[in-house]
């Protein structure tokens, strides 16, 4: 059999991915690997801040409250919105720039991957926020009164009873959400991460072998998404399924 | 005679201009067992609602133990810890067992040990006859099945007083005997309780005063012998006799 990977004089297109692909082999594991990093981190603590800012939007204060209370959570909503409404109405490799420049223009150090990580992050929790607050709202209102009518504070019955219901509801968007954060960490190339599409363009360039060199990532971005679709579907279905429950015999009574 | 635990003075609700409660005078005494009766949309769910601060009134007071219940969030916890609610829809927590939604609010808000928390549920839930599906979820469970968890999670906060909002209405016919019976063997244990019902024998048999509520007005409150045999409103004759006749 022919080794594939030997190939030193490239003729066609499927060659040419195979020779590029050996020759920068340890870039191309470098930005796979990166784009993993950055999309994974910037999913997670982008949850967190969906999360808190769902909640946030979703909070109500009644009119026995103090005032400063009352305030406190209108001025709290109201940043929550227009941080929401400013990252969704903008695209996402605008704010790499504003962010990455704005951030140097004020004199302070940032390398590219913290300011990927931080437009990751912002992006994610903004997007979330829309969806946790959706999730929450699914949530039929007898379930937060039941809790309520027996004393828990209305943050507890968030806590213990609303969001555990809610996260269920909102799971295949938070997997989605990943999916989508993998791909669009390609915008990050404009701030100078050294992720997958970075590296497609650095070895494109030196064989002036564009499509080729795409083709590659195109060929690692896809075995990556499917690869972890597979994984949430299968997670999905054991999430969903209900097991049948044992009858606690020892609390029968014989009558 | 003996100072109330409830008091229920002048209270009105609107939503908007819908007036649903009006000038609404109601005391609840310890071991009483009120049954609050009415057509359709005549405000007892609402009034059920306002007392445990579901709804908060447009007018009027509620006093618990001589004292005005207020609106500062942690005090209403406080109060709606001690005055339990059993909801016509169940309202069990989906996401937890059975056992779990016994133990949920004795931990969090009575901040009990496992073991206390636990040992409360095991004795109320083989109170309603449920013990033996501790490891059920609500969607598991009948209707009167998860009614029963209901009032069991109820009573594992040892409330004063326990209000029922129509708990057997969304009941098949089969399973509202079972509820029935269970409320009945609470009611021979002295436990105060207000139930809002259309099940007019359980009333008459079970309640030791009757309330008949329309148009957001309680029109006449009395011992059920009195209300069932002579009633002194029109109003009231009218509604028991469409609910005799049915
Ligand atoms: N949140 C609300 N907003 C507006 N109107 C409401 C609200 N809740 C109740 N109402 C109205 O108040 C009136 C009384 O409702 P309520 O549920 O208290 O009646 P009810 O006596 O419990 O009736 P039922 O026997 O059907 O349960 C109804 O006309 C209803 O439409
Ligand atoms: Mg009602």
């Amino acid at each position: 059999m022919l080794n594939l990977f030997e190939i030193t004089d490239p003729q066609n297109s499927i060659e040419w991915m195979l020779f590029l692909t050996r020759k920068y082999l340890g870039m191309f594991i470098e930005g796979t690997g990166l784009t993993l990093y950055i999309a994974t981190i910037g999913t997670l603590l982008g949850f967190v801040l969906g999360y808190v800012v769902g909640i946030i939007q979703d909070l109500g204060s009644s009119t026995g409250d103090p005032l400063v209370k009352r305030v406190a959570i209108r001025l709290a909503k109201l940043v929550a919105t227009l941080y929401v409404e400013a990252f969704r109405d903008t695209p996402m490799i605008v704010q790499a720039m504003i962010i990455y420049y704005g951030v140097r223009q004020a004199g302070f150090e940032m390398t590219p991957v913290v300011a990927g990580i931080v437009v990751t992050v912002l992006n994610t929790g903004a997007y979330m926020a829309e969806t946790v607050r959706g999730g929450i709202g699914s949530i039929d209102a007898g379930q937060r009164e039941g809790a309520l009518s027996m004393g828990m504070s209305p943050m507890k019955t968030m806590l213990y009873v609303v969001l555990p219901q809610a996260f269920q509801n909102v799971m295949p968007e938070m997997a989605n959400t990943f999916l989508t954060n993998l791909k669009m960490t390609s915008v990050l190339n404009v701030i100078a991460v050294q992720e997958l599409f970075m590296a497609a363009k650095t070895v494109g360039g030196n064989y002036y072998k564009y499509f080729e060199s795409y083709l590659v990532i195109a060929v690692i971005y896809f075995v990556l998404c499917f690869a972890f679709n597979q994984v949430f579907l299968l997670v999905e279905r054991h999430m969903r399924d209900t097991d049948d429950y044992a009858l606690a015999v020892e609390y029968l009574e014989g009558d | 005679m003996d100072e109330a635990i409830l008091n229920i003075q002048d209270l009105g609700k609107s939503f908007g201009d819908h007036e649903v409660l009006r000038k609404i005078d109601l005391e609840v005494h310890e071991g009483e067992i009120i049954c609050i009766v009415g057509s359709s949309g005549s405000g007892k769910s609402t009034l059920l609602r306002c007392i445990n601060r579901l709804e908060h009134q447009t007018t009027g007071k509620v006093f618990f133990h001589g004292h005005e219940v207020g609106d500062a969030q942690r005090d209403v916890n406080e109060y709606r810890a001690k005055v339990g609610m059993v909801f016509q829809s169940f309202n069990l927590f989906n996401n937890l067992t059975v056992l779990e939604n016994c133990m949920l609010c004795t931990r969090k808000v009575l901040h009990l040990s496992k073991e206390e928390a636990f040992g409360r549920a095991i004795e109320h839930l083989k109170e309603v006859g449920m013990a033996p599906f501790i490891n059920a979820k609500p969607s598991q469970l009948s209707g009167g099945q998860k009614q029963r968890v209901a009032i069991a999670r109820s009573l594992c906060m040892n409330p004063e007083v326990l209000l029922f909002d129509e708990p057997t209405s969304a009941l098949d016919p089969e399973m509202v005997g079972e509820v029935l019976g269970v409320m009945k063997q609470l009611a021979s244990t002295g436990l105060t309780m207000v139930v809002v019902t259309h099940e007019m024998a359980f009333a008459r048999d079970v309640s030791t005063r009757t309330v008949f509520m329309d148009r957001g007005y309680v029109v006449e409150d009395a011992p059920p012998s009195e209300l069932f045999t002579n009633p002194k409103s029109p109003r009231t004759r009218e509604f028991l006799s469409r609910y005799l006749a049915a």
